[in-house]
């Protein structure tokens, strides 16, 4: 027996945290999703797999992308035409309310409804599978779902399909569950969705995580893929395989600049001397022993990638963002104690002082979102800290 | 901090002067222009740089072209520094030693230990005169905080500088109300990108709707296929129909024609008949041509009539030359049967007169009864003779018992001895037998022996005792007569058996004994009426021979007809012998007359044989058969060619045209099912085309791209927005932590300052002012009476007491931190003279934490203790 286990394929959904992007590039990455999903797909196909589970997040709902269910509709019925099952629960992102059901998907394609399901088929080896799961029927599932789910049917193997993330006592939104509670269910193997970074939760049977084929941001860097599960000796063993086009990658690189110009040959060097196997955005972090003595205005980054577009193609690496760092020092203002510092940092970098300063720009839902994400406020402020620095390097340098 | 000498090469009016200073109070006195603001200048220019060259007025250069600038002597942290500033770039050249190590350092590193004070924060707060005393009146709300904020943080200048920078900084970046900064640009494309979006998401419905159509109309394709297909097979089917109307028709009328079934017009017979025929007519030819040279021949040849009419009738009269010998022979035989049949009339008269007189004859015995009749008789003779026996037996023993009683005698019993002797003897050759040679001799021994013992058991057994002989005697008398008796009964019994018999068959006249005679003759009598029966058949059966063979003679050849059977006999005898004589000398007659008989039985056969062909097919002459014959045949081709047609259209096809009446109604069907057809394909073709769009349609959707490229566009512009809005919000936190950390730094020092300032201005007010209170907007004082005054309110002089009441008390709380010398230039000509007692008091008191360097033209100083230097010294 031999089935596919993926998740979270996002389909046509567009890449985050990229200000701009060479044209060339922009064709893949745009396609890059579609893609993945089409490498899993050929493997399925080429591997004559039994069936394939798609453990949620097909495409986002809220993108109502004509282009990922025309996909959807042609890949299926690729594995229709090749009798190959497909199982999907759908998760958080394409969740199944309202959705536009009267155009069915093939015949081979099982979608789970709102309340646990399970469904048998028989292989052609004879061997029989049971697969038990269901589908989001609105954004968010607060309940734990395990507790629905049918012990081990009289099957040979039985595979549970489950959107969610393990449970952590409070704002659970997604099917919080435990692993304790999914080994209890006795099933030969647990296909996890919903979490882009693929990982192991447990060995034996596994519990485990496909992580989604494409990372689409920033936060979704290494090798993304899905699992190519085999039964062996009686256990389902799983084993990767790789379906990103476009990496992403957010290397710490030591520099020595001191200059903007000694900075842009530093990094060209750095990308000759690191080509990528393949397309790479790739998020530096510059860590230089001094500060430089020019500031890096924001439009250097754009100006470097066009100037260096060649190298970057050369060693298809694409410098998105470059963040220059030095050693962090205590922040000693020659003229006001450090106490005072400290003392206005916490009356200025209050969650109601940065709200009231935010302000109006919270219509915006794009940068509310950012707004909220918990890593933005400490960012804000260490920012901020690197701008006293380097006022406080100027003030050093008028003073001399 | 502390000054110890000021030495001046040239500044001003001042040339090689030094001026020694104590750690307190040094009290400058001099009239007006004797030096008191140059001096004042010069220790700002020596500590903080000469002005630029631009500002000559500022710059103090010696009047008397000497060399400009000089040096001071200034303690810190109980170490001694000579600084010394002498003409040079960038606010003059400096030098700078260490007393204390007599160590000469770098001259930057002056700022450092003159640190946090800079240039302007010393003239600001530690230099006074009049003019600056007076500033706090024109200070605004916001200048006063700052400043008193400058007061309170040392280089907040540069930070407010800073804060400011990064307020603009950031407003180029946003404005909540503006339009023109780079967020504000954004913002503004992020919503005609997000309405560009929607817009283009609408395709996503208009997806869902054209799927749900193609599929709807994928299954109507499928069904009208399907239809059309099943119409196409119908059509053709019909149309085959159509195609085999006329075929059908034929095929009906053919059907309708009836069948002539009759066997035995197959094609063999009438080839059989045709050789029949032939046979006949080759035969009669060959007849009639042999009979022409029979004619010939006998013209040739004299010919009796009567053979002549042989000739004829061969045929007929041959079997008859063949039957001429059995003819004479049955008339012979007629002649002798009916001699014997009057024979045997006689003697069977003969037998019926004897023995039936009354004409009936008695009836044989059967042989049961006859063997009943002879037993019976045996028995009665017997019985007759046994009695006649018995009667002598009786008689004799009548006699013997007679003679037995009157002679009685004894009698010795030598049986047993003679029994014995006899069985010895038997014995003795018995055994004397076995050994004489032989087995035969043994046997015949052997015999002898034991004839001899059975005779000598046995035979000499009968006799008896002469006692029991005579009652022997006696009982054989009685048995005897009884034996008589019932001899007679008997006699009688069969007597009247016989009697019966008699009656019964008819032979009551006739004595018993005659009975076997009468019996012979009766079988004699039977015998001949069956002699006669016989004869009577045999005569008739041979009268029948001669009668049939004279009628067959007479019809062979009439001229024989009523003539007697001899004459017949003779003339077919003298035919026969004629032939004979023909044939055995004129072959060639012979041979034809043979020819011709054979000929004429071949013909009759084959006649026969046609007739019978005829007959069996219930047909009276050949033509009929032909007739008939043509029929079926004709008929057989029509069943041909009807099954022909059959085959052709096919039973299906057979089946579906029998459901037409006429061909009209057929057509009309077919054009039915052709416009239905038509009807089905133009459907199919407008569903087709209206999927091909559809699919075009789906195409272009799917295609486009434009969606993902303008949400792509929109993430990237997200992000800028992200990146922007960060650098907006940085700058604005980094201005708001400046402003907070200089309001922390000052907000520290402040409340002393404001007690201090309090204290102070109650000693230069003559504790007419007792509070003094910062408050958000700006600085009010209160009365001893309790009442409050703003700044606005203040007179003057007071109000420059008030400032130099808040300098004073800076300069003291600060000085924990750092000190400077206070450098008061004339700076209480407003003050009354209680007051200004008071400051000098006040003053006095300062020096001895902090230094104070009093300029003044006021000569009645001298009351104050401390260092006084007379400048026009």
């Amino acid at each position: 027996m031999k089935f596919i286990h993926a998740a979270d394929l996002h389909l046509d959904s567009p890449f985050l945290g990229l200000t701009s992007l060479p044209s060339t590039l922009l064709a893949t990455v745009r396609q890059s999703t579609f893609t993945a999903a089409t490498r899993i797909f050929d493997r399925a196909l080429a591997e004559h797999v039994d069936f394939v589970v798609l453990a949620g997040d097909l495409f986002d709902r809220s993108e109502q992308s004509v282009a990922a269910q025309a996909f959807l509709f042609q890949q299926f019925q690729r594995l229709a035409d090749a009798q190959i099952p497909v199982f999907i629960s759908f998760g958080n992102h394409d969740y199944a309310a309202d959705q536009h059901q009267t155009v069915a998907y093939p015949a081979n394609v099982t979608t789970f409804g709102p309340e646990v399901g399970t469904m048998t088929i028989t292989l052609q080896s004879g061997e029989t599978v049971a697969v038990s799961g269901f589908s989001y029927p609105e954004r968010w599932v607060t309940t734990d779902p395990v507790v629905n789910f049918p012990g081990h049917a009289r099957t040979d193997w039985h595979i549970g399909l489950l959107h969610g993330a393990v449970a952590t006592g409070s704002a659970d939104h997604y099917a919080p569950f435990t692993v304790a509670e999914l080994l209890a269910k006795r099933y030969d193997y647990w296909a996890l969705g919903h979490i882009h970074h693929r990982q192991l939760l447990n060995d034996q049977p596994p519990i485990l995580y496909a992580g989604n084929p494409q990372g689409r941001s920033i936060n979704e860097t290494g090798a993304k893929g899905a699992y190519l599960v085999t039964s062996q000796q009686g256990k389902l063993v799983p084993e990767f395989f790789e379906t990103g086009v476009v990496d992403w990658e957010v290397p710490t690189v030591q520099l020595t600049a001191t200059t903007l110009s000694e900075l842009g040959e530093q990094v060209t060097t750095w990308l000759t001397d690191h080509p990528a196997a393949k397309p790479t955005l790739t998020a530096m972090t510059a860590t230089l022993p001094t500060a430089m003595d020019e500031t890096m205005s924001p439009d250097w980054l754009s100006l470097y990638q066009k100037t260096h577009q060649r190298q970057m193609k050369a060693s298809q690496r694409f410098i998105i963002r470059l963040n220059v760092t030095t050693p962090t020092t205590p922040l000693v203002a020659p003229q006001l104690d450090q106490v005072y510092w400290n003392q206005g940092a916490k009356t200025v970098f209050t969650a109601a002082n940065e709200e009231q300063l935010f302000g109006k720009l919270a219509q915006n839902p794009a940068l509310a979102e950012w707004f909220d994400r918990s890593a933005t406020r400490a960012q804000l402020q260490a920012l901020a800290e690197q701008n006293l620095r380097q006022i406080m390097g100027e003030a050093g340098h008028d003073v001399s | 901090m502390y000054l110890n000498q000021l030495t001046i090469y040239g500044f001003g009016k001042f040339h090689d002067r030094t001026f020694d200073l104590t750690a307190g109070l040094n009290v400058l006195v001099g009239p007006n222009e004797a030096g008191k603001s140059t001096l004042t200048q010069f220790i700002t220019a020596i500590l903080f740089g000469f002005p630029t060259k631009k500002h000559p007025a500022l710059r103090y250069e010696p009047l008397d072209g000497s060399r400009f600038g000089g040096e001071i002597t200034f303690t810190q942290n109980q170490t001694r520094y000579l600084v010394t500033r002498t003409d040079g770039p960038r606010g003059g050249t400096v030098t700078l030693r260490n007393l204390t190590t007599a160590l000469t350092l770098p001259p930057e590193s002056l700022p450092h230990l003159l640190e946090p004070v800079d240039e302007a924060l010393f003239t600001s707060v530690y230099v006074m005169n009049e003019p600056r005393l007076g500033t706090v009146f024109s200070a605004s709300k916001q200048e006063l905080v700052d400043r008193l904020r400058h007061v309170g943080a040392i280089g907040s200048d540069f930070w407010l500088n800073q804060a400011q920078i990064l307020g603009k900084q950031a407003d180029e970046l946003y404005k909540p109300q503006g339009r023109n900064p780079i967020l504000n640009q954004q913002l503004q494309e992020h919503q005609e990108l997000t309405a560009k979006l929607a817009k283009a998401k609408a395709a996503y419905d208009t997806y869902w709707d054209l799927l749900q159509r193609q599929q709807a109309q994928r299954q109507q394709q499928g069904k009208l296929q399907q239809e059309l297909e099943q119409q196409r097979q119908v059509t053709v089917q019909l149309e085959q129909q159509a195609a085999n109307w006329s075929t059908f028709l034929q095929w009906q009328r053919l059907a309708q024609q009836q069948s002539l079934t009759t066997t035995g017009f197959t094609r063999e017979d009438a080839t059989e008949l045709a050789r029949l025929t032939g046979r006949t007519t080759a035969l009669t030819a060959t007849l009639k041509e042999d009979q022409t040279k029979l004619q010939r021949l006998q013209q040739t040849t004299k010919l009796t009539p009567l053979f002549t009419q042989y000739l004829a009738a061969t045929a007929q009269v041959d079997p008859l030359f063949e039957q001429l010998a059995t003819v004479k022979a049955a008339n012979e035989t007629c002649a002798r049967l009916r001699a014997n049949q009057q024979d045997y009339q006689q003697r069977a008269t003969a037998i019926e007169q004897q023995y039936a007189p009354d004409g009936q004859m008695p009836r044989p015995f059967s042989l049961a009864t006859l063997q009943q009749v002879k037993r019976l008789q045996e028995k009665l003779a017997t019985a007759n003779q046994k009695r006649r026996q018995l009667q002598q037996e009786l008689n004799r023993l009548n006699e013997a018992y007679r003679q037995a009683q009157p002679t009685r005698r004894q009698r010795s019993n030598p049986l047993a001895d003679k029994q014995l002797g006899w069985l010895a003897a038997g014995l003795v050759i018995l055994i004397g037998a076995m050994f004489l040679p032989g087995t035969l001799f043994k046997l015949v021994g052997a015999l002898c022996g034991v004839a001899v013992g059975y005779y000598g058991a046995f035979i000499v057994d009968g006799e008896t005792p002469a006692s029991r002989q005579l009652q022997d005697l006696t009982d054989s008398i009685r048995d005897i007569q009884a034996q008589l008796r019932e001899g007679g009964q008997q006699e009688d019994a069969l007597t009247n058996q016989l009697e019966a018999v008699g009656d019964s068959y008819g032979l009551g006249q006739i004595p018993v004994d005659q009975w076997s005679a009468a019996q012979a003759a009766i079988g004699e009598w039977e015998h001949l009426t069956q002699q006669l029966q016989q004869t009577a058949e045999q005569l008739t059966t041979q009268t029948q021979i001669i009668s049939d063979f004279q009628i067959t003679a007479e019809q062979a050849l009439p001229d024989l007809k009523v003539q007697p059977l001899a004459t017949v006999l003779q003339q077919l005898a003298g035919l026969q012998v004629t032939r004979q004589a023909l044939s055995s000398q004129q072959t060639d007659l012979t041979a034809v007359a043979e020819t011709i008989q054979r000929t004429q039985r071949e013909l009759n056969q084959a006649q026969r044989a046609e007739e019978t062909f005829l007959r069996t097919r219930n047909l009276t002459t050949v033509d009929d058969f032909y007739r008939h014959y043509q029929q079926i045949r004709e008929q057989d081709n029509q069943a041909a060619q009807q099954e022909a047609l059959a085959s052709q259209l096919g039973p299906a096809m057979q089946e579906a045209l029998q459901q037409y009446a006429t061909h009209a109604e057929l057509a009309t069907t077919v054009q039915r099912a052709q416009h239905r057809q038509q009807d089905l394909q133009s459907q199919l073709d407008t569903l087709t085309t209206s999927l091909a769009t559809l699919a075009g349609q789906l195409d272009q959707l799917t295609a486009s791209g434009t969606q993902a490229a303008l949400q792509q566009k929109l993430a990237n512009l997200e992000a800028q927005m992200q990146e922007t809005t960060q650098a907006w919000l940085t700058k604005n936190l980094t201005r708001q932590w400046i402003a907070a950390t200089l309001a922390a730094a000052s907000g520290d020092r402040l409340p002393q300052i404001v007690t201090q300032a309090s204290e102070f201005y109650g000693k230069l007010t003559e504790n007419r002012y007792t509070e003094i209170e910062l408050t958000p907007n700006t600085l009010r004082v209160q009365l001893a009476t309790g009442e409050w005054r703003e700044v606005g309110q203040l007179s003057r002089g007071t109000a420059e007491q008030l400032d130099l009441a808040v300098k004073l008390a800076f300069a003291v709380v600060m000085n924990q931190r750092v000190g400077m010398p206070l450098v008061i230039d004339d700076g209480l000509v407003n003050f009354d003279e209680h007051r200004r007692q008071a400051a000098y008091a006040l003053l006095a008191e300062i020096s001895e934490t902090v230094q104070v360097i009093f300029l003044t033209a006021d000569v009645t100083v001298n009351a104050i203790a401390g260092n006084l230097i007379r400048l026009t010294d």
